[in-house]
């Protein structure tokens, strides 16, 4: 036997390149099969009519309320684009929400209870590559769903008033958000026996992300009663808006004066980053808005009359603020009422989503090393 | 196939030839929660032999080949891979090693052909190679007309056979199979029959763990028996042809039979097949010789005369026997 190959000790540790190229090879096997699976193309279709008929709902909507308000005189000309896009996204986040898991949770244990996942193991791939290769694969196949949703945004910029920055950051903050749900998925579905299970917990923790955040903090907001100094705000004496005169007004409305005094409050911002760990909220603040500091808005802000995305972004900056930014007259200080951009929310959701999500894959990872010592009841790894 | 691919297998082996070639487990026990799967087995299976892994349902044979894979790490005990311990260097044991599960776990939607390049390139081939190995396999497994067919439309026999192409496409030194042969059809059989007895001339340990006996009779160079996650026996099969065997017979005169066999001093049973036999314990082949001679001679009309059971089967009945 005179003819040698590599000694297998360097053969199998070619770091580097050969790394990637495992993790490209799990992708292209996930990616192949997905293709060639008709139910998510039969999905892809759903999703684009969908989010179209969201986007012609919406457009009609606007349409014809700029109608009405102009058959009535109404004042604001406004045109439909940032509402639409404002629609357009916040659905194609619900829609990314719902569908991520599905692409993602079942994908260690589905191949697992399919007898795949071992083949895998035998050959010379490490965990970690064939668990990347799997959160890459989900990823890109969700991915296609925010491409094929695209159009619709690029309409909303066309129909005017936004940008294409706009188009850019929100495609971005959708697809990070959709990493993170990818990466929460494939997690637990290392960790899960069953893919039921793996899926369930995935939508369950999804759903805590969206609506147990918002819960949470309000019932955390009880907790945090404390007091702010503060003194007196005085409305009487604030300029008066005068539409004759064509002033705006540009302060918030009140002036402060009297002694500083405890005043109770809650604490917001003790809490408040449990709103950042919601999708909506890093999406919202991640998405330029307009400065409107000069303009006074007071709650109107918060609640949405420059839209929902900004409203929501305005909201959670303020809860993040806490009394000292936000109550009024809080050391004696006129508030503004429009909280800068330049303190933003979304890295600090960012980093917690990343946190949870890696936390999760880590733990995945855990469970894929081979040859296995821990395995859990009833299962059977081949 | 056996000069372009000999790699690091050839070469280990020569390094280790006559010692640690091979398959070589000692003191392998693993626990799941409270069940003992595995409990201190011993385990040889040399180079250029087949081995039968041979034992009843949940005896541990799947757990063990799990072990013996990789795929599993015992809670004591070693396993080298023709002199590579796993748990210190896997990739180097994995290069060695052809798994093939029981449960088959074949990607349905990609075709025979895909399957097995992209074997091949997770174990690093290099492409040229690939390509040329997968054609040869698909010979070899008689799936060529079918390459390109996703495996979703195969038959479970046909998937078996996929299954083994894609266990050999690094051309390891041990082939694991875990009931390979069961829905095969016959020729298959023979085919895989023929097909492991050529890989084990070729220098590679071969473990086959089965519980169809006869099968195993044809194929294997030795035996370990397993029952209740403990090694009982190992065996090589001129050892288990010697142990004595059951033969069968049957005359047109049973009792004639049973009346001559008496006469002669037998200790025999009659038998509960379908067509009534008799049977009784041989010491040897020669012994079995003379028996039928004395038979014939004296005038019984005997229509069989024949091994009751495969060489293994005897060893496996008479274990099961003591277990009880």
């Amino acid at each position: 036997m005179s003819i040698t190959r590599e000694e297998p000790s360097t053969a199998g540790m070619d770091h580097g390149g050969g790394y990637l190229r495992g993790i490209g090879n799990v992708v292209g096997l996930e990616l192949r099969q997905r293709l060639r699976s008709r139910g998510w193309f039969i999905l892809l279709g759903i999703w684009f009519v969908l989010i179209g008929f969201v986007t012609l709902l919406s457009w009609s909507g606007a349409n014809a309320s700029r109608e009405y308000s102009e058959v009535a005189g109404g004042s604001q000309p406004s045109s439909a684009g940032p509402m639409i896009f404002e629609i357009v996204v916040a659905f194609v986040l619900l829609f990314g929400l719902l569908v991520a898991p599905a692409l993602s949770a079942n994908a260690v244990n589905g191949d697992r209870s399919g007898g795949t996942l071992a083949i895998l193991q035998v050959t010379l791939l490490t965990p970690g590559q064939i668990l990347w290769g799997k959160f890459l694969a989900s990823w890109i196949a969700a991915l296609a769903f925010l491409v094929s949703s695209a159009p619709f945004l690029v309409i909303a910029v066309v129909l005017g008033g936004m940008t294409p920055g706009h188009i850019l950051v929100s495609l971005g903050m959708l697809a990070v958000e959709l990493a993170v749900v990818c990466g929460i998925g494939v997690g637990i579905s290392g960790l899960a026996n069953r893919p039921l299970f793996s899926i369930v917990v995935s939508y369950l923790t999804i759903a805590a992300l969206v609506v147990g955040t918002v819960i949470a903090f309000a019932l955390g907001v009880r907790l945090t009663q404390g007091t702010v100094l503060a003194n007196e705000a005085d409305y009487q004496q604030s300029q008066v808006y005068l539409p004759e005169s064509g002033q705006v007004p540009s302060g918030p409305g009140y002036v402060c004066g009297g002694p500083l005094q405890e005043q109770r409050t809650v604490h917001t911002e003790r809490v408040a980053w449990l709103l950042s760990l919601n999708p909506y909220v890093v999406v919202a603040d991640a998405i330029p808005y307009p400065p409107r500091a000069g303009q006074s808005l007071g709650m109107a802000g918060v609640l949405g009359a420059n839209g929902m995305l900004e409203g929501i972004s305005q909201g959670a900056r303020a809860a993040l603020a806490g009394p000292a930014g936000t109550y009024p007259c809080a050391g004696g200080k006129v508030q503004a009422s429009y909280l800068e951009q330049t303190t933003p929310m979304w890295p600090l959701g960012l980093v917690l989503q990343f946190l949870l999500a890696g936390g999760l894959m880590w733990l995945g990872w855990r469970a894929l090393r081979t040859p296995s010592r821990k395995l859990a009841r009833g299962t059977r790894i081949a | 196939m056996t000069a372009e691919f000999a790699g690091p297998v050839r070469e280990l082996q020569n390094d280790d030839d006559g010692g640690g070639g091979g398959v070589v487990a000692t003191g392998i026990s693993r626990r799941f929660g409270t069940v003992k799967a595995v409990e201190h087995i011993d385990f040889i299976a040399p180079a250029g032999q087949v081995t039968a892994l041979i034992g009843p349902n949940g005896a541990g044979k799947t757990t063990l080949l799990l072990i013996l894979a990789t795929l599993l790490a015992p809670d004591t005990g070693s396993v080298r891979i023709f002199g590579v311990d796993p748990s210190e260097n896997a990739a180097a044991a994995r290069l060695n090693i052809g798994w093939m599960p029981d449960t088959l776990g074949v990607w349905e939607s990609l075709t025979a052909r895909e399957i097995l390049t992209l074997m091949g390139k997770l174990y690093r081939m290099p492409p040229k190679r690939i390509t040329a190995r997968v054609s040869e396999l698909l010979d070899l497994v008689h799936l060529g007309e079918l390459a390109d067919q996703p495996a979703r439309v195969f038959s479970r026999g046909q998937q078996q056979r996929l299954s083994l192409a894609r266990a050999l496409i690094h051309d390891p030194g041990v082939l694991m199979l875990d009931e390979p042969a069961s829905g095969l059809d016959p020729g298959a059989r023979i085919d895989l029959r023929n097909l492991l007895r050529r890989l084990a001339g070729e220098g590679k340990a071969i473990v086959v763990s089965s519980h169809v006996l006869s099968e195993l009779d044809e194929i294997a160079d030795g035996a370990v028996f397993v029952n209740h996650g403990r090694s009982v026996k190992q065996q090589t099969l001129t050892e288990a042809a010697s142990q004595g065997r059951r033969y069968a017979v049957t005359a047109r005169d049973m009792a004639a039979l049973a009346g001559k066999l008496e006469q002669l001093g037998l200790v025999y049973r009659t038998g509960t097949g379908r067509r009534g036999s008799i049977s009784l314990l041989l010491a040897n082949e020669a012994d079995a010789v003379r028996l039928l001679r004395e038979l014939v001679i004296t005038g019984v009309a005997v229509t069989s005369f024949a091994p009751a059971a495969g060489a293994l089967e005897e060893t496996y009945l008479t274990l099961e026997g003591e277990q009880r």
